[in-house]
């Protein structure tokens, strides 16, 4: 998978995911699969348990299924994931 | 919209079909949230799901709906020869005529 500011629309559930950085202490750390995402949230099945972690207050690392590692901050990816489809050229970085 | 837009759609829908798919006899209600969404990324992309997609799909209650687990299909021979798709959760039917030249229709 090609990495461009594109990435942000693609779908994240699914994916592996690991915690990079955060606010939030607790966060830092959680790694697995992503199984639901709502507006603000990715819920992360962690050691078989569900986390839920707020997307704005952490970096995430992301690993797709050709093997792509991709460090996102989660301040894109903020927004249902129906509308991340859409309208998200920005150029933060 | 753009062509983009809609390749990346499309792609979603694939993926979060499959993984339905795989999920469904664990988590029922995860693989219906999943179908929710890929029907909501279709919706806010502008097109119509294609026919495999939408023959997993109830058309009356939109639940997600596998041939012998939550869904009965029958081929009657009565006035057209059609195929009967009977969702187990609402009950509604979803007809489909299966006519002579026609291109194979498939359900899965």
């Amino acid at each position: 998978m090609k990495v461009t500011p594109e990435i942000i629309r693609y779908e994240f559930i699914g994916t592996e995911v690991k915690v990079a950085k955060s606010r939030n202490p607790g966060y830092v750390g959680i790694a697995g699969k992503v199984i639901d995402e709502t507006r603000n949230t990715l819920t992360i099945l962690h050691e078989k348990k569900r986390k839920i972690v707020v997307k704005d207050s952490a970096v995430f690392h992301f690993r797709f299924s050709d093997g792509t590692v991709v460090e996102i901050d989660g301040k894109l990816l903020v927004g249902r994931p129906e509308d991340r489809l859409k309208k998200r050229i920005r150029r933060l970085w | 919209m753009d062509a983009a837009t809609k390749r990346i759609a499309m792609q979603r829908i694939r993926t979060l079909f499959r993984l339905a798919r795989e999920i469904f006899h664990e988590d029922p209600a995860l693989a219906q949230r999943y179908v929710d969404i890929a029907r909501k990324v279709a919706m806010a992309a502008k097109f119509r799901l294609s026919r495999e997609y939408r023959r997993q799909v109830c058309r009356h209650c939109k639940s997600f709906i596998l041939p012998g687990v939550n869904c009965r299909v029958r081929i009657k021979q009565r006035r057209e020869p059609h195929m009967v798709i009977t969702c187990l959760n609402c009950g509604e039917q979803l007809r489909i005529p299966l006519r002579k030249g026609r291109r194979k229709q498939s359900h899965e």
